[in-house]
């Protein structure tokens, strides 16, 4: 419903539920406000939006942000009266905050140039204004930010002004603060121990190179999500300030993981691999000191897109002095995985350049022998050796937390015939590869082989490296097996040239020795549908049917339908038997 | 106490329980006991607790007050009643069986028993 | 159950003789008078310059300053020979004559008390003391033989306004509150009573809980749909608390609270919220705030508690003086109660009457009453030689009644239109030796911690203005401080956010119309007429009065006091911090401040 009101004598149209300072924005009549931010419930705190309104023939002095607009209502917003106390108010707001120029502005409008009192502390920036207290419980609801005490001891500030881990970092109150009172200073120690090695915040990059460049929401760790979350959906309507700033109104939080259809000619499986779970190594004492650490997270501690913007800091905010790194973690290890994970030795030499170049810390490597085979991989180790990494020659064989924090490390040293053992700051776990979990899902998904350790099967280890038994299905990377990058791009360069070579082609040959099922004698019991290693029978109308074109002719079906009612194409037990009577014939 | 069910058992208790604060309050009847030395000695206190007995017994609103030695310590126990601008009586050698009858003849009813009074005060010059 | 011959009332009882009610037992108990004598703790009496008090009915004897080491006496002398302890009895201060009975004495005499006729009287922690002094025959008669309309209308008719400062009428805002929608209502007890020097909500709900009770069982009929109210009392007052906790479960237990209230489908609780003592929780929506559970402080007032108040829903706050009230209207009826007061004032206000008076204390007077018949009749006017300077009335946001407008009828229009308020009954007098600026300068002290500190002026309003006070009776003031201090106060009266920042200048603004020339003495000549405020006097010892005693000497703490026995003393200025104790000690008055 539109209501009709007049300020400063112009006669404006308003809508029912909005404040006179809304509407006089609306109608171009500037109102000079602090504490005022439009995403937030007004607070009426600064007193710097007063105006007076004339109302059933009272007038009385108000403030616009807060005064609903009514129909009739007389509103003046520069009477000597408003004047007077804006310029007060200001008065007392330059006394409070002499260099704020924010404050030095308006004051100046209204001509104070200069504070009429002393300022408790010059510094001081804070006007009490309570937006960042709005924007911390209304809108971003991490409950951080709140007033405390009363009178002129009245601050703003975390709950016992004491640090809090409840502040998620968002930043919102410094962007609402007018003053620019508040600022972000990134804690590497409390960001570090807040978010070990994650993403820093809910919404992100998900990493430096990605294509296309735009940040993602963790719905774990995402506000509004979790809200949703805790309340089976009922509420969503917690924070919401990426979608608040975002000038290109790109945040849609009702996007949903989608399932799409696609028909294909060809699948490559590049499923890649798992870092080996250091839990299953308990000797190392993974979980028991957050200065241990796998290779995969101090790939993320070194990075400048990490937690630490790239230093490498130990968890107590510090760089470490000495560093363990350890090889054959989860590789080459009869009690977890006996094969060796090839990139290891490569990546651990790397963090080792990298400790010694960004710290100058005391790195001690623990290996069994090195494997750096290939170009200019054997120079690296030699320069790495230059660099004054100590080499011990002994796998790493138990790590300890000491009482201090320490971490004590013990191997053999085999070139001494002696136990060796080092106390260091930060210890590296070299993890080996492993086998993606459900590996073995996969393999069934597709036909396609998997050997014991979970890594897919090629069907030749020679001559056919990235196709599998399955036609049409190739494989390109570590899902096959440990490799390293420039051996996986070439696994993947070839399985893209199989795919081209088989689509290109526009058909397909098939062998013709495949299965069939005699109708009249298959009574459905479905017992061949499981053994297919090629998924290539399935019930249709209660009977069993083979897919030609999935078929090999493997013939696990024919031996194993009870009823014998399966036969293998060119080999029926007629031709068979046929061939047997023609051998014997010439006996 | 229990719960008071309705209005009548509001009206009933507040009647119960007005003799409480009576002496905070006035009443017309104003009983007063000579209790110095002289009069305890000869039984003031036990006709005061008949007094005070019989009045709740007949749910009397009266003053009972104390007051020393009057000087008649020969009549002992004194006992004066005075109700509302009346003449204060003094009745002497009171006894606790006596008592009954005072309170019915001459607070209930107003009838002075001549027999036992041994003195008269004018009300107005009290 | 025992017929007692006489009660024994003893109040103050958490005044400086704790032992009293004890000392009082035990005596009766060693004279055997258990039987015959009632002693009766009560509230407090009011005559707080005289307490403690003993009150012996039905004789209505009134002992005053009462001691432990008196109690034998009383027993022997009054309760048991009937004779009056003279020596105890109140003294009248200009004829010296000694007066016994309670009626008698001018400090009450002149008194109307109707709201706190049971306080003092009665045992407030016992309900069966307060129906039988005809408590709850007001609801009893609203029960029986009202409509809810009918009791709104009757408070509408008696013409009672709030007691808590701003005198909204109460019928009005019941009226308001049951007309507007919600889901259900509220009603609430203002017992946040933060004024320096006031204790008239304290004394109400230690003294006489189950009045305020009856007012709000009341008030819940005549509203309707409400099935809770609240009490909000600061946790400063436990006594306060324990007797309303008392009382409510006392009535609770007699089914005169809670569901079905004398078995009629009426039902209503009630519950008490301790307060944690901010000055501002005493402002309504502070206060509705506080009670919600969220911090204490003001929120912009364009929609009414009325309309939307306690956790979103129509809200009739009152203070407990307010529903104090009630009870007697109905039982008065409107029409009679309408008949005491002024024009636009009905019935009687309590006030704590403090200061510079004889006696002080706790008064209720009929509203029109002027300040010169509370001052000098019931206050006994000023101490011996001294002279009456000022009236503060209405707490720190109150201000000062200058002593040419004495005739002056207390209402509210009256002292509003003087620059001051009702406010919830605070009274300060004060006399020639009070610094006007000195008291302003108190108040501010006292708000610029009490104010919430939401809205820019009155937090860096009040802490300005305090700097040039502070630096006026220092002696650095210039005349043009005043009128920065005049434009600073007219900004937060105009400007700040809730009443409480409305009316936090009235001290500085009231000081500054009446006694401007005491601000300019500070100023200009840089001279404290009363002789208080530090910077600008002198202690010195006169030659002529000065007998060479020593006690000013001995008590000085900065020894700053040298003199040989028996000749004249003398004040070493550099090291006298000014404190006055050498003048509180000298008994020849040879002390004099310039």
């Amino acid at each position: 419903m539109s209501i009709t009101l007049t300020i400063d004598g112009q006669s404006v149209q308003a809508e029912e539920g909005q404040t006179v300072l809304e509407v006089a924005k609306r109608a171009g009549v500037t109102i000079p406000t602090l504490c005022y931010h439009p995403a937030l419930e007004p607070l009426g705190a600064c007193r710097l939006c007063v105006v007076e309104v004339i109302q059933r023939g009272r007038s009385q002095i108000v403030t616009s942000c807060t005064m609903p607009a009514e129909p009739g209502m007389e509103v003046r917003t520069s009477t000597p009266a408003v004047m007077e106390s804006r310029r007060t108010v200001l008065e007392l707001l330059l006394s409070r905050c002499p260099n704020v120029p924010v404050i030095q502005q308006l004051a100046a409008q209204y001509g104070v140039t200069e504070p009429p009192f002393e300022a408790d502390d010059p510094n001081e920036k804070c006007i009490l204004c309570g937006l960042c207290v709005r924007a911390c419980n209304d809108l971003v609801g991490a409950h951080v930010l709140n007033f405390s005490d009363r009178g002129i001891s009245r601050v703003i500030g975390p709950a016992f002004m004491e640090k809090t881990r409840d502040c998620i970092g968002c930043g919102a109150c410094t962007i609402v603060c007018p003053t620019g009172a508040i600022e972000i200073v990134l804690e590497k120690e409390a960001l570090y121990a807040a978010k070990p090695l994650g993403p820093a915040s809910a919404i992100y990059v998900p990493f430096l190179q990605a294509v296309p460049r735009v940040p993602v929401i963790d719905t774990d760790a995402c506000i509004r999500f979790r809200q949703q979350a805790r309340t089976n959906g009922e509420l969503a309507d917690a924070c919401g300030v990426c979608q608040l700033l975002c000038e290109a109104r790109a945040i849609d939080y009702t996007q949903q993981d989608e399932e799409l259809d696609i028909e294909v000619g060809a699948v490559v499986v590049a499923t890649g691999f798992a870092d080996f779970d250091p839990y299953l190594a308990p000797q190392y004492s993974f979980g028991k000191s957050p200065n241990i650490i796998t290779g995969i997270e101090f790939e993320r501690l070194s990075n400048s897109g990490g937690p630490t913007e790239g230093e490498i800091l130990t968890a107590e905010g510090v760089p470490p002095k000495s560093v363990a790194i350890l090889h054959c973690v989860g590789s080459r290890d009869k009690h977890t995985n006996k094969y060796c994970s090839r990139v290891c030795c490569m990546y651990a030499l790397k963090q080792a350049h990298l400790v010694r170049d960004k710290t100058g810390a005391d790195v001690f490597e623990f290996y069994m022998d090195i494997r750096a085979p290939g170009k200019s991989y054997e120079e690296f180790y030699e320069r790495v050796q230059e660099e004054g990494v100590h080499f011990i020659r002994g796998k790493g064989a138990e790590v300890t937390v000491q009482p201090d924090g320490k971490l004590l490390v013990k191997g053999e040293d085999a070139d001494l015939s002696r136990v060796v053992a080092v106390s260091v700051d930060m210890v590296i776990l070299g993890t080996g590869m492993t086998a993606q979990p459900d590996a073995a899902e996969v393999s069934h998904l597709f036909g396609i082989g998997c050997g014991n350790e979970g890594f897919f099967t090629e069907a030749h280890p020679k001559l056919r490296p990235v196709e599998t038994n399955t036609d049409g299905v190739y494989l390109a990377g570590t899902c096959q097996g440990p490799r390293d990058v420039p051996d996986t791009v070439a696994h993947a360069n070839a399985a893209a040239a199989e795919v081209l070579a088989l689509l290109t082609k526009g058909e397909v040959v098939i062998s013709p020795a495949t299965a069939e099922v005699n109708r009249d004698k298959c009574v459905g019991c479905g017992d061949c549908i499981p053994v297919c290693p090629y998924t290539a029978i399935a019930r249709v109308d209660g009977k069993a049917q083979v897919n030609a074109a999935l078929c090999k002719g493997c013939g696990t079906c024919v031996a194993t339908c009870p009823s014998g009612a399966i036969e293998a194409l060119h080999f029926t037990d007629e031709q068979i038997v046929a061939q047997i009577e023609g051998v014997l014939k010439w006996v | 106490m229990s719960k008071l069910k309705n209005v009548g058992d509001l009206q009933a208790l507040r009647e119960k329980l007005q003799g409480q604060i009576s002496r905070r309050k006035a009443t017309n009847t104003t009983i007063t006991v000579g209790m110095g030395t002289c009069g305890i000695a000869a039984g003031a206190r036990e006709v005061m607790h008949a007094i005070l007995e019989e009045l709740q017994r007949r749910d009397i609103q009266a003053h009972v007050t104390t007051v020393g030695c009057i000087g008649m310590c020969s009549r002992e126990p004194l006992v004066d009643i005075q109700q509302g601008d009346e003449d204060r009586v003094t009745y002497g050698n009171v006894s606790p069986n006596m008592v009954p009858r005072l309170i019915e003849e001459h607070v209930v009813n107003s009838r002075v028993i001549d027999e036992w009074v041994i003195g008269r005060v004018s009300g107005q010059g009290g | 159950m025992v017929e007692y011959r006489a009660d024994v009332l003893v109040g103050c009882e958490h005044g400086e003789h704790p032992d009293l009610v004890g000392a009082l037992k035990a005596e009766i108990e060693r004279r055997n008078l258990g039987a015959e004598i009632n002693v009766v703790e009560t509230g407090c009496r009011g005559f707080c310059a005289m307490g403690p008090i003993l009150l012996i009915e039905p004789e209505g004897i009134i002992y005053c300053a009462v001691k432990a080491a008196d109690i034998p006496e009383v027993v022997e002398e009054t309760l048991v020979k009937g004779r009056v302890v003279e020596r105890l009895a109140y003294q009248e201060p200009v004829t010296h004559q000694r007066i016994c009975h309670y009626e008698d004495i001018p400090f009450y005499h002149k008194q109307m008390r109707l709201v706190l006729r049971n306080c003092g009287m009665v045992d407030p922690r016992s309900i069966e003391e307060y129906i039988a002094s005809g408590g709850y025959s007001a609801l009893e008669k609203v029960l029986t033989t009202m409509t809810p309309d009918e009791v709104i209308q009757a408070i509408t008719v008696s013409g009672l306004r709030g007691r808590g400062g701003a005198g909204f009428p109460t019928g009005r805002k019941w009226s308001s509150t049951k007309h507007a929608h919600g889901e259900c209502r509220y009603i609430v007890a203002n017992g946040d009573e933060g004024d320096p020097g006031a204790f008239m909500d304290r004394s109400m709900m230690e003294g006489d809980p189950y009045a305020i009770l009856e007012g709000m069982t009341i008030g819940a009929y005549a509203i309707e749909n409400v099935r809770e109210g609240y009490i909000y009392v600061r946790d400063e007052y436990p006594l306060a608390v324990e007797n309303l906790r008392l009382a409510i479960e006392r009535a609770t237990e007699m089914g005169l609270l809670g569901d079905h209230i004398l078995g009629s489908d009426f039902s209503f609780h009630i519950k008490i919220v301790r307060g944690a003592g901010a000055f501002v929780c005493g402002e309504s929506s502070a206060l509705m705030q506080s009670l919600e559970g969220s911090v204490g402080e003001p929120r912009p007032k364009h929609v009414h508690a009325t309309e939307s108040g306690l956790w979103g829903q129509p809200t009739a706050l009152n203070n407990v003086e307010t529903w104090a009230n009630v009870p007697l209207i109905i039982n008065m009826g409107a029409g009679e109660y309408a008949k005491i007061g002024t024009t636009n004032s009905k019935g009687t206000k309590a006030f704590c009457l403090v200061g510079k008076v004889r006696h002080t204390g706790l008064i209720e007077v009929p509203m029109g009453m002027t300040l010169r018949e509370i001052v000098y009749d019931i206050g006994g006017g000023p101490q011996e030689g001294r002279e009456i300077k000022a009236i503060q009335t209405g707490g720190p946001s109150g201000g000062c009644i200058p002593s040419h407008l004495l005739d002056l009828p207390v209402d509210y229009e009256s002292l509003a239109e003087v620059g001051s308020m009702m406010g919830s009954g605070g009274m300060i007098v004060m006399d020639d030796t009070n610094c006007m600026v000195d008291v302003a300068r108190y108040f501010l002290d006292f708000l610029k911690d009490e104010s919430c500190g939401k809205c820019t002026p009155c937090r860096e309003g009040i802490k300005r203005m305090l700097d040039i006070l502070t630096k006026i009776v220092t002696g650095n003031g210039e005349m043009s401080d005043l009128d920065k201090l005049e434009r600073i106060a007219r900004t937060v009266q105009r400007a700040s956010l809730c009443a409480l920042g409305k009316t936090s200048p009235n001290p500085v603004l009231s000081t500054l119309r009446y006694y401007r020339d005491e601000y300019e003495a500070h100023i200009l000549q840089k001279r404290c007429p009363a002789g208080v405020c530090r910077d600008l006097i002198t202690y010195n010892i006169l030659e002529a009065k000065c007998t060479g005693c020593g006690r000013c000497l001995r008590n000085c703490p900065r020894k700053a006091i040298t003199g040989e026995r028996r000749k004249l003393h003398v004040i070493d200025q550099a090291l006298c911090i000014k404190c006055g104790i050498c003048k509180e000690n000298c008994v020849f008055d040879a002390i004099e401040v310039s």
